[in-house]
């Protein structure tokens, strides 16, 4: 397990980056894990699909299906393919700061 | 460390004690040390350290076999390289057997006397699970398929509006109603199942397989249950979590009375179900089990859809799924199917059967503990791509579709990666109208 800090807060995340306490999670987490992955400035459909991932997650505990995601932010699936090169899971999933999900991603 | 619970490491030892596993005995201990399989291994050629040559991967299995299945070995195991099974040496055969070796099986064909590496580091594994020494995220993988019917815990309900939705936009798009994506239906022609990724995140491909079967006017259906063509019980070595994953498939295909089993485009979930289910529900499958690449290819031989190559007109590669070609046997019929579909086909170096993994087999995709090494390992693969000069890679494996996805941002290749349905169905020649779909 890996920690980095940010301002003044400790985190810890798995072997492929995603935060083992997702709780702690923060729009500055979701901010520096979107620059690791590329993404230099997180814009307003970047936002729209992070808060439904942690929607899903705070109610349903997973993440949500792609399906829920484009119908509630009114995204085609591949602008959201676009916004998050890293795809669903490893992208949108890791800046949401939910954990990995399991299978094959 | 975890400690070992005796009864545990008893059951362990037995699986060497066996002495019906005639195929063990011989693999474990036929090694002649010439070390040839050393550069055929990604673990090796990536950190040039010696304990990942394949060989010692077979050694760390035999060396408990010298110490408690033989003379020499319970005597004076330090002449004869015996260890002792404790929580270290158990420690060190997970990060060997689970986090350095994808059981891609590329040693094998490299061996110089053919020691079936794979096949004695899968038994290692087997020790382990018996100890209960999987590596959490796997095991993980493996539970939510036993308990929820996939791996990715999906409740039937969001599959089926998942599924729902893109008929809808499937119906939307070929102008017909008939376009459909039949759930849960009786006496189909073929059963046909997904890796839970698709419907979870990445559901293009299932899109593309309905319009291959819209196209074939096939006779399908889907089941909402048990879809999930993996089966992470082949990884985590696992026999009865194996058995009872293939078995629910088995008996869903019975319940829907399927006539075949087309198995969606997944290496290791097409090997567990074709070639280890059987072995695992130890009886022969009353039905047929194909690969959705050869359905896809027996479509195109009998002319049931027409493809025009012309509308795939970049330069593809194929990166070859373990599991599928060097132990699957598909190599020709992916490369039949792939040169109907597509125009510009660059092959990789090597490819086919002495193909290199793509870093992501063997359950590593699922391991989050050994995401570092599965990421170094892998620029073997990116290497591999970005000397072909091709802009699409095709591989028929969700698995490897990821794995390559990640080695695509990491190592900045700038290439599309799909799958074998979305290049077919993106070549369909619409049958009566001449119109593309
Ligand atoms: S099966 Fe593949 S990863 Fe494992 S030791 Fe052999 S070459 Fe290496
Ligand atoms: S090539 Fe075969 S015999 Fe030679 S060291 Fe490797 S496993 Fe042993």
């Amino acid at each position: 397990m890996a920690q980095f800090e940010l301002d003044g807060k400790v985190f810890e995340v798995d072997g492929d980056g995603f935060l083992t306490t997702p709780e702690m999670w923060n729009e500055q987490v979701a901010i520096s894990f979107a620059k690791s992955d590329g993404i230099e400035e997180l814009s307003d459909k970047h936002w729209a699909v992070v808060k439904v991932i942690r929607k899903n997650f705070e109610e349903k505990g997973n993440a949500p299906m792609i399906r829920t995601i484009c119908q509630e932010t009114g995204l085609r699936l591949k602008e959201i393919y676009e916004l998050f090169p890293l795809g669903p899971a490893r992208g949108a999933c890791r800046v949401a700061g939910l954990p990995k999900p399991d299978g094959c991603v | 460390m975890k400690n070992i619970d005796i009864q545990a490491k008893e059951k362990a030892l037995d699986l060497l004690r066996d002495k019906s596993d005639t195929k063990l005995i011989t693999h474990m201990n036929a090694c002649v040390r010439c070390g040839l399989c050393a550069d055929s291994c990604m673990y090796y050629l990536t950190f040039k350290e010696a304990k990942y040559i394949p060989a010692a991967k077979v050694a760390a299995v035999s060396s408990l076999y010298r110490r408690y299945c033989t003379f020499a070995g319970k005597v004076a195991p330090s002449l004869v390289n015996a260890k002792e099974l404790n929580e270290e040496y158990a420690a060190e055969m997970v990060d060997l057997l689970f986090g350095s070796c994808t059981v891609c099986g590329r040693c094998v064909k490299h061996c110089s006397i053919g020691v079936d590496i794979a096949y004695v580091v899968k038994k290692g594994r087997e020790m382990l699970a018996t100890m209960d020494m999987v590596p959490a995220t796997l095991q993980a993988t493996v539970d939510a398929a036993i308990n929820t019917g996939n791996n990715m815990a999906i409740p039937v309900e969001e599959f089926t509006d998942t599924i729902k939705w893109l008929e809808g936009d499937l119906i939307d798009e070929m102008e017909n109603p008939e376009a459909r994506i039949p759930l849960d239906e009786y006496d189909k022609e073929l059963f046909y199942t997904l890796n839970p990724r698709e419907p979870k995140f990445f559901p293009l491909s299932i899109s593309a397989m309905a319009k291959v079967f819209y196209a074939a006017k096939a006779s399908w259906t889907l089941s909402t249950k048990y879809y999930d063509v993996t089966n992470y019980g082949f990884f985590n070595s696992n026999t009865a979590e194996a058995t009872q994953i293939a078995k629910n498939l088995y008996d869903e295909v019975h319940k829907l009375r399927g006539k075949k089993l087309i198995l969606g485009e997944c290496g290791h979930g097409s090997r567990a179900n074709r070639w280890e289910g059987p072995n695992y529900l130890k009886k022969s499958y009353d039905f047929e089990t194909l690969t959705a690449v050869e359905l896809i290819g027996d479509y195109i031989r009998k002319g049931t859809i027409t493809l025009d190559k012309s509308l795939n007109n970049e330069v593809f590669t194929i990166h070859d799924p373990c599991n599928l070609v060097r132990n699957g046997g598909m190599f020709k019929e992916i490369r039949f199917v792939v040169n109907s579909a597509v125009e510009n086909l660059v092959e990789m170096n090597p490819y086919g059967n002495d193909n290199y993994c793509c870093g992501g087999g063997g359950g590593m995709l699922a391991m989050s503990e050994y995401n570092e090494g599965r990421l170094k390992t892998g620029k073997i693969k990116a290497d591999q791509i970005l000397a072909t000069g091709a802009k699409v890679v095709i591989t028929p494996c969700h698995n490897c579709v990821d794995q390559l996805l990640q080695l695509n941002h990491t190592y900045k290749m700038g290439v599309k990666i799909v799958t074998i349905a979305e290049i077919v169905a993106d070549a369909i020649v619409k049958n009566n109208k001449n119109k593309t779909i």
